[in-house]
């Protein structure tokens, strides 16, 4: 948040939580097991991808949130917790992160709007290769029937990145 | 321009360099796992069924607090207008008692036929009874959490059913819980028939609660709103005579339909035995043969 810049000279005893480091890391866990544990049963399957959600939106607020890597073994959490076949989320979460990195290089300037845009690209990246895998699984439905949950999740984006956005603030003991 | 190198520090730059050498590995095996989920979707069994174990009994606990309070609304909900909806299930009451006593006597006389034709009853003995804890959310495909596992004798393959009708069948078990495929998933096909008239018909899920059903014989739409499917038996997994679905729409050569064990507001549900295990298991064997 650029914005901390302009709050107070901070107080003396403040600073980074102990374990500042794994705490994008551990938020993006609790975002899938939220899932995995929602004691409720979907018949549509329109909730957003949270533990994807809330990865993308770290990666958009900082670059050095964690190694890139360190997306695999995230995924393979969010495969085990979520029922998705295992390898889809750690070959999508990881891709992503790595075209974070190169989107990175070639943006001149970042706002509001370009993030909320990149994060719509790599979450209808996210739906369509579920939807492929769904489809080489035997169950292929039209394609139309993700955008309901692509949308969802686009709407979704802001909030999770206001609470991510808080976290950082927090784990920085700002 | 913007780059992304970290500043001189040497050590910097070539972890940065690692990391993302290291994240294309991290890329190249998630696709080596994925293609091999796709090829032998068993190979994961162990792996997903000590998952389903960790969250599983979390869920159940869960489970309890949104029943009730889900309980209190509609609870609340039942208040009102009470008079009339009282009124109302009396009659139906009367017309139940009438229909019990008919199906009392039908049951006597299909007694009396199968002695007579010396059919031997199957005895349906369920293998383990639980509850619809959770479910899959952000995917086109339709899973439930059920809240037995292997401890209980669930193992992958067993339907699963509620008193209202068919829920699935299992398709990953853990030691306490186990992975169910909804009828109303997209992979899920069910071999049924129209309860009235008995024509054979394939219900397949849509992937967005509802199933998808078709008739066997090509022909005029043999379909109506309000039409009940039940299972035929055919291919040994499901029992016949359980019920399905709703017919709610037609579409021009079949149906759309609404599974009648909605699994939302399903508290128990009991998991059997395949139908005819020695079908199920040459089916497996021969599907191994070809591969």
């Amino acid at each position: 948040m650029v914005r901390a810049a302009l709050a107070p000279a901070r107080q003396i005893g403040q600073g980074p939580v102990p374990g500042a480091r794994y705490v994008p890391a551990i938020t993006v866990v609790i975002a899938s097991l939220i899932l995995a544990v929602l004691p409720i049963v979907s018949t549509s399957g329109w909730f957003p991808d949270l533990g994807f959600l809330v990865l993308i939106a770290w990666r958009l607020l900082r670059s050095d949130a964690w190694p890139a890597w360190w997306a695999a073994p995230l995924g393979f959490a969010n495969d085990l917790l979520t029922g998705a076949p295992i390898g889809l989320s750690v070959a999508v979460w990881t891709a992503a992160m790595l075209i974070l990195d190169i989107a990175d290089r070639r943006t001149e300037w970042r706002g509001y709007w370009l993030e909320w845009a990149m994060a719509t690209v790599l979450l209808l990246g996210n739906e369509a290769a579920e939807w492929r895998v769904a489809q080489i699984m035997d169950a292929s439905v039209p394609f139309y029937t993700v955008l309901a949950p692509l949308l969802i999740a686009v709407l979704a984006f802001p909030i999770i990145a206001f609470f991510v956005a808080r976290t950082d603030r927090w784990r920085l003991g700002r | 321009m913007a780059t992304a190198r970290p500043g001189w520090s040497r050590k910097a730059q070539y972890g940065l360099f690692f990391s993302f050498i290291a994240a294309i590995g991290g890329l190249l095996i998630g696709l080596v796992m994925l293609a091999i989920s796709l090829v032998s979707p068993r190979a994961y069994d162990s792996v997903r069924g000590v998952a389903l174990d960790v969250t599983a009994p979390v869920t159940g606990g869960l489970r309890e607090v949104t029943a009730t309070v889900g309980g209190l609304f509609t609870g609340a909900g039942n208040y009102w207008d009470a008079a009339h909806q009282n009124a109302k299930l009396k009659r139906e009451r009367e017309m139940m008692l009438q229909r019990i006593v008919e199906a009392k006597a039908i049951q006597l006389e299909n007694q009396e036929l199968k002695a007579a034709l010396q059919l031997r009853e199957r005895s349906e003995k369920p293998v383990a009874s639980g509850r619809i804890v959770g479910s899959s959310f952000s995917s086109p495909r339709r899973y439930a959490i059920f809240s037995a596992g292997t401890a209980d004798g669930v193992r992958v393959g067993m339907p699963v059913r509620s008193p209202r009708g068919l829920i699935g069948r299992v398709i990953d078990s853990g030691s306490l819980a186990s992975r169910v495929l909804l009828v109303s998933d997209r992979a899920s096909i069910v071999p049924a028939r129209i309860l009235r008239g008995g024509q054979p018909v394939i219900s397949q899920g849509r992937g967005d609660g509802t199933v998808d059903l078709r008739p066997l014989e090509v022909g005029r739409n043999p379909f109506r709103p309000g039409d009940i499917v039940i299972t035929s038996g055919t291919g040994g997994l499901y029992p016949p005579l359980v019920p399905i679905a709703r017919v709610v729409r037609l579409d021009d050569d079949g149906a759309i339909a609404l599974p009648l064990a909605d699994p939302g507001s399903t508290s128990f549900a009991i998991v059997e035995q395949p139908y005819e295990p020695a079908a199920v298991a040459e089916e497996a064997a021969g599907a191994q043969q070809v591969q």
